[in-house]
């Protein structure tokens, strides 16, 4: 008798390391996502998104193969690449901020109160609507910029306090940015609803004119 | 007598740990999000043209980074023929590292994030979306000093976006998976100053306190990053 309640109890307690053994590990295990959880409506989207970056990367290949084959022409003709070396340095010149440049583009006005976070996640949604240029007031946002929070409600870009209302500058293809932002559920009608007693206005911009990256 | 005895307690505990074991794996399997979908037929083609375009993907970064190579050749070869060409490549070879267009390699920080498999459980209807923290860990290793950052490879340039589509973050046109890496290169005690700050990141390390979220944040004395290997697109925007 004393053996079978001996061994019921050895069972059950067996029973419930068992359980706590799996549970402590599943707990303690991250959960990697794969891509078999998304919704039949995300993967569609990711296949959009993929497709359209493949689309610029074999338009980034063809641009540049061209550019090979003339530069090929002009070493073999003993020229020198210089006509090449000149389009490269004004192109990583707008990339890295480095120059003053014009274009095309929206600008988007924000009045009342606002964050870093929220200036981050803006500048974050230029740039995935294809941005190639942006400032903040008169600070240009480079490769490395960053945002943090002020004194008095001003917002810091690179370490330099830039007071409010802000003025988001972006140059771009303007319908695509405008659209971008302003569209139902976009980044702009979701500071609205966050924001209220701030106003936000976008306009398409024929001309911006930018400021280059503040010396590091 | 004694050994009699523990045979006989071995012999239950044995297969009632191993059954323990089993509900319990069992248990966490059913209760797994999106083993209770059902009818989404669409799933394994649409799964299939993804990995299609991520390999179609994976090899036009290669063909890229073959052709900028090729240039990077002619241009040296054009240097030593014109001397004005010589300067201009000084100046290309500064705006392709400040740009991101070269690996950079040094001491660094790195943090890993990822949902905890309770914090998954917790939300099987809706996979977190950690877009907004990847954004603000690298905010504050650009804060610190980095000089270059990547997110699982992906190096963060001025063109460089970070979303998500339901559960999945795409950086730079790219999906990268969970658990995410987040590789600051440059100084490592002001990068961690920023990181490690109790106002930096709060919400984070909120989560991470309650076991929502898996953070690790790391020192590492040597690290390289690839460079950027997406397009530069320059069309809008003009130099003065």
């Amino acid at each position: 008798m004393r053996s079978r309640v001996g061994g019921a109890a050895v069972a059950a307690v067996a029973l419930l390391l068992g359980v706590l053994v799996v549970s402590q590990f599943r707990s303690r295990d991250v959960y990697s996502r794969s891509l078999e959880q998304e919704t039949p409506e995300s993967l569609t989207t990711l296949i959009a998104d993929l497709n359209d970056r493949n689309r610029q990367l074999r338009e980034e290949i063809f641009d540049l193969q061209l550019r090979v084959d003339r530069a090929q022409s002009q070493v073999s003709g003993g020229q020198g690449t210089l006509e090449e070396s000149q389009r490269q340095l004004e192109q990583l010149e707008v990339f890295s901020a480095q120059s003053r440049v014009t274009g095309p583009g929206i600008s988007i006005r924000v009045d009342g109160p606002f964050d870093d976070h929220a200036l981050s996640d803006l500048v974050n949604e230029l740039r995935n609507a294809g941005a190639e240029a942006i400032a903040v007031n008169d600070a240009r946002v480079g490769p490395r910029s960053w945002f943090a929070a002020g004194a008095n409600g001003d917002l810091v870009v690179d370490g330099t306090g830039v007071r409010g209302p802000w003025t988001v500058r972006s140059i771009g293809a303007s319908d695509v940015l405008y659209v971008a932002m302003t569209r139902t559920g976009g980044i702009v009608g979701q500071f609205q609803l966050i924001y209220q007693r701030t106003r936000f206005t976008v306009t398409r911009e024929n001309a911006l004119d930018l400021p280059p990256l503040a010396a590091q | 007598m004694r050994s009699v005895a523990l045979q006989k307690g071995l012999a239950i505990a044995v297969p009632a740990l191993v059954f323990g074991f089993l509900v319990a794996a069992q248990w966490a399997t059913l209760a797994a999000p999106g083993s209770r979908d059902v009818g989404i037929r669409y799933i394994d083609p649409l799964t299939a043209s993804l990995g299609r375009l991520q390999d179609e993907q994976t090899s036009l970064k290669a063909q890229l980074a073959d052709v900028r190579a090729k240039l990077d050749q002619l241009q040296r070869a054009g240097a030593a023929q014109n001397g004005t060409v010589r300067d201009l490549s000084a100046q290309l070879d500064d705006l392709k590292r400040r740009a991101g267009l070269t690996d950079a390699s040094g001491e660094g920080v790195v943090v890993t994030l990822d949902a905890t498999r309770a914090a998954a459980d917790l939300t099987q209807d809706r996979l977190p979306c950690f877009a907004p923290d990847l954004t603000d860990i690298v905010n504050a290793a650009w804060r610190g000093g980095a000089r270059a950052v990547a997110i699982d490879g992906e190096r963060i340039v001025a063109s460089s976006s970070v979303y998500c589509v339901g559960g999945t973050i795409v950086v730079n046109g790219s999906i990268v998976s969970a658990p995410f890496t987040v590789t600051a290169v440059g100084p490592t005690s002001s990068i961690l100053a920023v990181v490690d700050d109790p106002s930096q990141l709060s919400d984070l390390k909120r989560r991470r306190d309650q076991q929502v979220v898996d953070l690790r944040i790391a020192s590492v004395p040597a690290v390289t990053l690839p460079a950027y290997g997406g397009p530069v697109v320059v069309r809008s925007a003009t130099p003065q």
